[in-house]
């Protein structure tokens, strides 16, 4: 493990949003004591929404800054380690920062249209604002952990910062689907805890000091040293538990009910942001695992579970006619690739997988908010009544079929660079008939995105409905999710590509560097082509010479 | 050694308690087996702390004592008391009799698993081990064949219970900030789950889990 250098940051960036989130929801307790403007719910709407902007816009900087600490200094740290971000816990607090600002931006609009239009009233705007704090406040603890148990208490804790949110409207469905995603993923979780105290316990055992068997950066320094049964068993535990959380196969029956329940920015947060941080812990065990068995038991479980993912949510996608749960099975089935990518392992395999959970996390935060301001426009989310909306909101359409062709895999979309990294990595390792099967099932997802271009976004309209688009609020941040999607299909950005390169250092446990580029790329100066021998990829990963000439 | 003979004879009542909680008659009742068991737990962690001298594990028996013997089990016996669905009965889709061999026969299982651990620290403690690691997979039992939405809460202290026990056997010398973490965690999701529980109970009339099911495919 690189040295860890003292920061602020980490404490500053948990605070803010935390601090936002107790003031919203303990609000009605003092009220009495403030200015006038917060007498009531009705009338401060604008100025929660103003202490919501600062929220968003601080953690989005915060996190902007702990990131370019990360990339120029190595691993940053805080009270006595417990706190850190290293390379790979960079790369999903940069997530929880960019798509949370930008879900957070889109739910100004959204949340206006709900309260104009009677779906919620005035006190639940600001429980909706507070939660979302609270929220983004849990997943940064998560990502930001180092303390294994204070890991596991954070995706415990997403679970009941985000409960409330998913079951806001307060209807049958939206309790229903509240209440299967607190007791399924609390259950699930658990099974994480009793991973993460097998390992702890068998650290505690191992190190002189047992204080340093909670941290996470210990642990991977003594994973030689651990009991390989106990270890094995914790990381079947561990993947279960936080497996649950990310949406894996078998353990992700709650989240198509709480995806297409949740108002639509925050399916958005939920599929591009939970799902990755729950994933970073499995991350975390992995190397633990790796550490103490090697590759072989773990890459077996993630590449059974990622296929098992794959194929099983994109035969559910296919025939789903509701369009946020058709895209939580998209998520699932996103993720499952992520795991597939992780199985397949090397360099090469790892980064296509930290890549692909970037770009997964941006299209489908935008893709399930182009579905709010379809919901905003029809008023439902089933596809057989949504037409035309091309016609009806062009810029709305516009970014569906953007985001329908990114998601199914085309250039010049970002999920083409990082699917393409996967195959790849995939071919490079010898699972060519696990890649096969992939892109079986990937063809799949392809015909049921097709469909929603062909008969949702280009189909005939329905005569009684108006035509023109939302306003600019719902608009401006799905154009700057969409300008993401579209700039890292063209190319990965030199400073991500090294994020990404640093972070698969942090979970090869030694230096690794993969090309981390699009196909057509210069990567410096040099393509995957050079790294071809006897028309064969044969390490996907350059060496620091080849990367020094 | 006696000490840790208390322990194991204490682990083996843990099992018969978390029998009562999962078959009470109602979530109420549960809730009273429920502080009971922890009472028995907070014995356990007193024993364990004379038998392996930790200080840390005469504080975590403080901590347990009021989180899990009182504050917990008093939030779920004020929210749950005044709700009650007589349609469901005790919510159980078992008989008992099948719950019961069904207990003993996870009981057996984690027997065999605990018996292949190799860790120092676990050898005078395996029978506890084994009853820690059954109490979870009762507690999940517990959520999975339960109809009743307020009884699935108590599974969930159930799998938390038997977690606490498997981290005082195994790392008694555990930081007191460890402990407090995880009874901290469980007391907002029991708070969490009660919450939503009786607002799913004031909306829809009923605790059924077999009602809630109208989000499908």
């Amino acid at each position: 493990m690189t040295a860890m250098v003292p920061s602020i940051l980490p404490p500053l960036l948990l605070i803010g949003p935390l601090a936002v989130a107790l003031f919203l929801l303990t609000l009605p307790w003092f009220r009495d004591s403030l200015p006038e403007a917060f007498a009531t719910d009705t009338g401060s709407v604008t100025l929660l929404e103003r202490i919501h902007l600062g929220s968003i816009g601080y953690v989005f900087l915060l996190s902007i800054a702990a990131l370019i600490q990360v990339l120029s200094n190595g691993a940053i740290s805080a009270f006595g380690d417990w706190l850190f971000v290293d390379a790979l816990g960079a790369v999903f607090m940069m997530l929880v920062g960019v798509v949370g600002l930008m879900t957070g931006l889109y739910s100004i609009a959204y949340i206006r249209h709900d309260l104009e239009s009677g779906a919620i009233d005035a006190g639940k705007v600001r429980i909706y604002y507070g939660f979302f704090s609270l929220f983004q406040f849990t997943m940064l603890l998560a990502v930001t952990a180092n303390n294994i148990i204070m890991m596991w208490a954070a995706i415990e804790a997403t679970t009941l910062g985000s409960a409330f949110l998913v079951g806001l409207y307060g209807q049958k469905s939206s309790l229903e689907a509240a209440w299967k995603y607190v007791i399924i993923c609390t259950v699930g979780v658990a099974f994480g805890l009793y991973g993460t105290v097998l390992v702890f316990s068998n650290a505690a055992d191992v190190l002189a000091d047992p204080h340093q068997a909670v941290l996470w950066t210990a642990l991977v320094g003594h994973a030689a040293e651990l009991d390989p049964m106990l270890v094995k068993l914790a990381f079947v535990f561990a993947l279960i538990g936080f497996g649950t959380k990310a949406g894996i196969f078998p353990m992700h029956a709650w989240l198509p009910d709480a995806h297409s329940e949740a108002p639509s920015p925050v399916s958005g947060l939920l599929s591009g942001v939970l799902l990755k941080c729950a994933l970073l812990i499995v991350i975390r065990f992995y190397v633990i695992t790796v550490g103490t068995v090697g590759t072989g038991f773990p890459q077996m479980l993630l590449l059974t579970l990622g296929l098992l993912s794959v194929g099983v949510s994109s035969l559910l996608f296919f025939v789903q006619q509701d369009l946020k749960r058709k895209l939580a099975y998209s998520s699932i089935e996103n993720v499952g690739l992520i795991v597939v990518a992780l199985g397949v392992g090397g360099p090469l395999g790892i980064a296509a997988a930290l890549l692909h959970a970037i770009n997964h996390s941006v299209t489908k935060a935008l893709f399930f908010c182009s579905a709010g301001n379809v919901l905003m426009k029809y008023g439902t989310r089933d596809l057989r009544a949504v037409k035309g909306v091309l016609r009806v909101a062009p810029a709305t359409g516009l970014l569906m079929m953007g985001c329908a062709l990114a998601l199914a895999g085309f250039p010049p979309f970002n999920i083409f660079v990082s699917e393409f990294m996967v195959f790849m990595a995939g071919l490079n390792e010898g699972y060519g008939w696990i890649m096969a099967l992939c892109a079986l099932f990937l063809c799949i997802t392809i015909a049921g995105l097709v469909k929603i271009v062909a008969d949702s976004v280009l189909g005939k309209s329905p005569e009684t409905m108006a035509k023109g688009d939302l306003g600019w609020k719902a608009l401006a941040p799905l154009g700057v999710l969409a300008v993401l999607v579209l700039t890292l299909g063209f190319a990965v950005p030199q400073p991500l590509s090294n994020l990404v390169q640093q972070a698969t250092t942090v979970v090869m446990n030694g230096d690794s560097r993969p090309v981390v580029a699009a196909p057509w790329q210069k990567y410096d100066g040099q393509t995957y082509d050079t790294v071809r021998a006897g028309g064969q990829l044969v390490t996907g990963s350059l060496s620091q010479t080849e990367i020094s000439k | 050694m006696n000490g840790f003979l208390i322990v194991n004879g204490l682990s083996g009542l843990l099992i018969v308690s978390s029998l009562l909680v999962t078959l009470a008659g109602n979530p109420a009742n549960s809730a009273r087996f429920y502080a009971l068991q922890s009472f028995i737990l907070v014995m356990l962690f007193v024993a364990l702390a004379g038998a392996t001298g930790s200080g840390e594990l005469y504080l975590w028996s403080f901590t347990a004592l009021l989180t899990k013997v009182i504050l917990v089990p008093a939030i779920m016996y004020r929210a749950f008391r005044r709700l009650s669905d007589p349609a469901i009965g005790t919510g159980a889709v078992m008989p008992t009799a099948l719950s019961i061999v069904g207990a003993a026969v996870a009981l057996i299982l984690c027997f065999v698993v605990a018996s292949k651990v190799t860790l120092p620290a676990a050898d005078a403690i395996k029978p506890a081990l084994a009853v820690s690691l059954a109490l979870f997979f009762i507690g999940l039992a517990c959520i999975v064949a339960q109809r009743n939405i307020l009884k699935q809460v108590f599974g969930y202290c159930l799998m938390e219970n038997g977690s606490h026990l498997t981290l005082a056997l195994l790392a008694p010398n555990a930081p007191e900030l460890v402990e407090i973490g995880i009874a901290t965690d469980a007391i907002f999701a029991v708070v969490v789950m009660a919450a939503l529980g009786s607002r799913i109970f004031d909306t829809l009339h009923t605790l059924d889990a077999r009602q809630l099911t109208s989000l499908k495919g």
